[in-house]
Formats: structure tokens, sequence, C-alpha cells
């Protein structure tokens, strides 16, 4: 128990740094930023008569509370949305992360997703990269392309804004500690971006297609969706020795909740010791690298009517100096910024909160 | 406890006529927002401000839910009865002001009286 805690509300706070506040970019808005030949491809006036064909990105068809209308989401495709939307959660620096292109990963055609992200990333950095105003972002890469991947990094890494690399990691094809995607981990190590990782619960349907089709339902399926594809990938990725070859690279895993870092820390040390052979790369136990090199931001924070447990929780992975506050807006399972403040009151020092509301965060992103 | 009416004050929130055109009026009275519903010309008044995160609870849409019938078969129910929070789509009863998914989070409701074709709320 903490005695004298001065941090009440959000306001009190030194800096807030959002770790996730998503554009809701449309295909349409980066379409126009896009190379050849694709350019030329996609200029065509007429073409698709059935309405879904010009879907580059795959969906998932789910019917969702956005589509029922129970949740009345906003848009975020201008810089004025983005500064409404801080003013409401009282932040001062967002780290901005695509909404379509969390899918990027599904795109049916590999030099086409690499052509996407290029536009993306000029169109993020054309429209709303402003850092004197709070706004920065993240070079998004493809997944199916690595060296292009690596290629955008060299490109965008240093310019004004630009904090991280992003992969997004749902629907990846092999699992990110592959030796494929060194080239994106060995281009933000040199940059000296951490790399964020982020799913999207309809991804499942590419590296999961047989529970993702048997699930049938929004709700079944994003359960388990974020946890389990960043489980994947974490577990090829410290088994491969990805943060033995990179040991200055930072990681930061991106909302699936708090509850599973614990148990997947212990479960892979417990299963480490009998499986050392797989992972002889290792010098320390697994769970010494997650606590290393892999950071997590906060949202969607389940549990948030049982204060013991967010508490028992954040302790059980050092969340004091490991977690990052993130609000995921304007999705439609954001957690507004007072959410986890309100647990962490009285609990945690201090100089905790003020970390995970922004302190790790100036020192983990290359701001 | 029946009678506490007389400490309790009437605050004018819209005629019966308006409600009737608009299903609901959200007023704000001693410094909280309240929705009064219309429900088949039965009045409803619940607070604006949402148990989860303090969204604006009342104002997202108001329509009847999914649930299933004797057979298990999915069947539509509760029409214009239920009113979803924008923010992340709570649902609401808005005649008891009862979270669907959990009886233990409910919205506050108040009293509501109908005078003259006029309809006010009671604090
Ligand atoms: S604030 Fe109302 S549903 Fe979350």
């Amino acid at each position: 128990m903490v005695e004298t805690s001065k941090i009440q509300r959000i306001s009190d706070l030194d800096t807030v740094v959002d770790c996730d506040f998503h554009l809701v970019e449309r295909q349409s808005d980066i379409l126009p930023y896009i190379e050849e030949p694709f350019n030329k491809m996609l200029s065509r006036s007429t073409g698709d008569d059935y309405g879904y064909l010009s879907n580059l990105y795959p969906t998932p068809g789910f019917l969702t509370p956005v589509t029922t209308g129970k949740v009345q989401s906003e848009t975020v495709r201008s810089p004025e949305d983005v500064r409404r939307g801080m003013e409401m959660l009282e932040t001062d620096r967002s780290v901005l992360t695509p909404t379509q292109n969390l899918y990027l990963a599904c795109v049916h055609h590999d030099e086409l997703a690499g052509a996407l992200a290029g536009a993306y990333n000029e169109y993020l950095l054309d429209t709303f990269i402003e850092p004197n105003e709070g706004l920065y972002g993240a070079v998004v890469v493809p997944p199916q392309k690595p060296q292009r991947g690596a290629e955008e990094i060299e490109k965008h890494g240093d310019e004004d804004g630009i904090i991280a690399a992003f992969v997004p990691s749902g629907g990846v094809h092999p699992p990110l500690g592959n030796s494929q995607y060194e080239p994106i981990y060995e281009a933000a190590e040199s940059k000296g971006l951490p790399v964020m990782m982020h799913n999207a619960a309809g991804t499942m349907m590419k590296n999961f297609p047989q529970q993702f089709h048997g699930l049938d339902r929004y709700l079944s399926t994003h359960v388990p969706a974020h946890a389990m594809q960043h489980m994947v990938n974490l577990s090829s990725m410290i088994t491969q020795g990805i943060p033995v070859k990179y040991p200055e690279l930072n990681f930061i895993i991106q909302e699936a909740g708090i509850g599973w870092i614990p148990y997947f820390m212990r479960r892979f040390d417990a299963e480490y010791s009998g499986k050392r052979e797989d992972a002889p790369m290792l010098n320390q136990q697994p769970s010494d690298y997650i606590r290393d090199q892999f950071y997590f931001t906060s949202q969607p924070l389940e549990g948030a009517d049982d204060p013991a447990y967010i508490e028992h929780t954040l302790r059980l992975f050092d969340g004091g100096n490991n977690l990052m506050f993130s609000s995921d807006y304007p999705h439609l399972d954001f957690d507004h910024s007072d959410e986890l403040l309100k647990m962490l009151r009285g609990k945690f020092s201090d100089e905790e909160i003020e970390n995970i509301y922004g302190q790790t965060a100036l020192s983990v992103y290359d701001f | 406890m029946s009678d506490t009416t007389t400490d309790k004050k009437r605050y004018f929130v819209a005629s019966t006529a308006e409600l009737e055109s608009n299903d609901r009026v959200i007023a704000e009275i001693q410094g909280r927002e309240i929705a009064v519903f219309d429900v088949d010309g039965e009045y409803y008044a619940v607070a604006n401000y949402c148990v989860h995160q303090g969204g604006p609870a009342c104002e997202g849409l108001l329509s009847g839910t999914v649930t299933v019938n004797e057979e298990m078969e999915l069947s539509y129910d509760q029409e214009g009865e239920v009113v979803a929070c924008p923010w992340h789509g709570w649902e609401f009863d808005v005649k008891t002001g009862e979270h669907l998914a959990s009886s233990e989070y409910v919205l506050p409701t108040y009293d509501v009286v109908v005078d003259d074709c006029k309809v006010y709320v009671e604090l």
C-alpha cells in the first residue's frame, strides 16, 4: 500500500503518452500514394460492379456492434479528428496506428502488400505526423516482404515524428521468429526504433482459419484472438533467439490485456527447463528476455471491476516498468484514460504511475 | 418510504408531444444529465452517464435486442426499450436502467410525473 499519492487524476500526470491511437484510414485514402505498377492497375474508373472486388484487404465479415449501430465509433481521418480524440482523452502525445492496415498480412499479393505499406507510410507522414502537436507515428512494414519492410524503415526511420516500426502481426505466416523476418529486426535495431506488434481479431481468418470458421461469432473470436496470436509469435521469437540476436531491440506488444503475460512467462520458463535443446541460443530464462526487451500496452484492461486482480497481475510482470498506457481510441473496446488510473491510485507509487502513463514510453520509443 | 414526494422537486423536461416525436429527450437537471424515454406512451428517466467508463449511455441507438425463444432459435425482443451506450455498446433496459449482460450494473433511474401534457422528472 502506498501512503501518499499525489496523482489523483489524469491532469496531475507529467506526460501522458497514448501508445495506441488509431487512424481509421480507408483504402481510398492511401491509394493516391501507391507506387507503380499498382497506381496504373488501380486507376481505372470502372471494373468492379459487384461492390466488393475492389477491397484489397480481406475482411472477415463480422457482425459487430459497430455494424448494428450499438457502438458509434468516431472517425479519425484528419489531424483535427486526432486532436478531438486527444482532448477527450487528456493525452499529450499519441502514437498513431492504423486500422485497415492491421489486415496487411492478409493481403493476398505480396508485392501489393509492400506497395500498400509504402503508400500508408507516405499518407501517414503527409497527413498526420506533427511532433509539435504530439502526433507521432510508426512505419508500417509488410510481413510478406521483410526486405521491403527493412527499406521502409531505412527510408523513414530518421524522419521527425517516426518513433517505431509497426508489424501488423495478425495473420503472419510463418510466425515472427522465422529467420525470414530478420531484415526487419536488423533495420529497426540499427535505426533505434522499437518494433510494435498489433493484431486484429479478424486476422485469425488467415493463420487460424479452422478455428476462425468454427468460432462463428465476433465475441467468441475476439476473446482469444489477440492474446493467442501474440503467444504464437512470442513463442516463436524467443525460441528462435530473436532477442539474443538483436539485444538492442525492444518490442511493444499491443491490445491483448494483461492476465496472459505472467502466465506466459512462467509457462515458458517451466517448459524451457526440460526442452532447452530447442532454444540453444538463449542464455537466460525466457521470461528474462520478456522482462528486458518486451513492453506491453494496457488496453483492453480486463478485470477493471476487481482492483486486487489488477494490482496482483501487474506486480507479477513488473508492470510498473513494463506496462504502457494505451487507449485504442476510437475502436469499439477503447479504454478511457482514467480507467487504469483508478486501479493504480493508492496501490502503485507516483513514479510507477508516471512510468505507466508516459515515462516508460518516452524511453522505449524513439521520441 | 412510499411518500417521499414532499422532499422531492419536479423539473420540467419536455411536453408529451415533443417526446412522442423524439423518442427521448435529454435534460440537464441539477448538474446531472437525465434522459427521459417514451416507450409506447410510458415514460422512463435514466441517467445519461454510463456505469462502464462514463460514456453518454442514453445517446446511443434505441432499439431492441437479440434473444432466443423457447426452441433456442434467435429472435428479436424489447423493440424500442434498449439503449446502447455509443462508446462500447453496453445495452441497458430503459425501463429499469439494468445492463442486459449483468444486472449488477444499473444506470440510476428517476421518477417521472406527467401533468397537463408536461413531463417532469422528480429529484
Ligand atoms: S462507457 Fe458506456 S459502454 Fe463503455
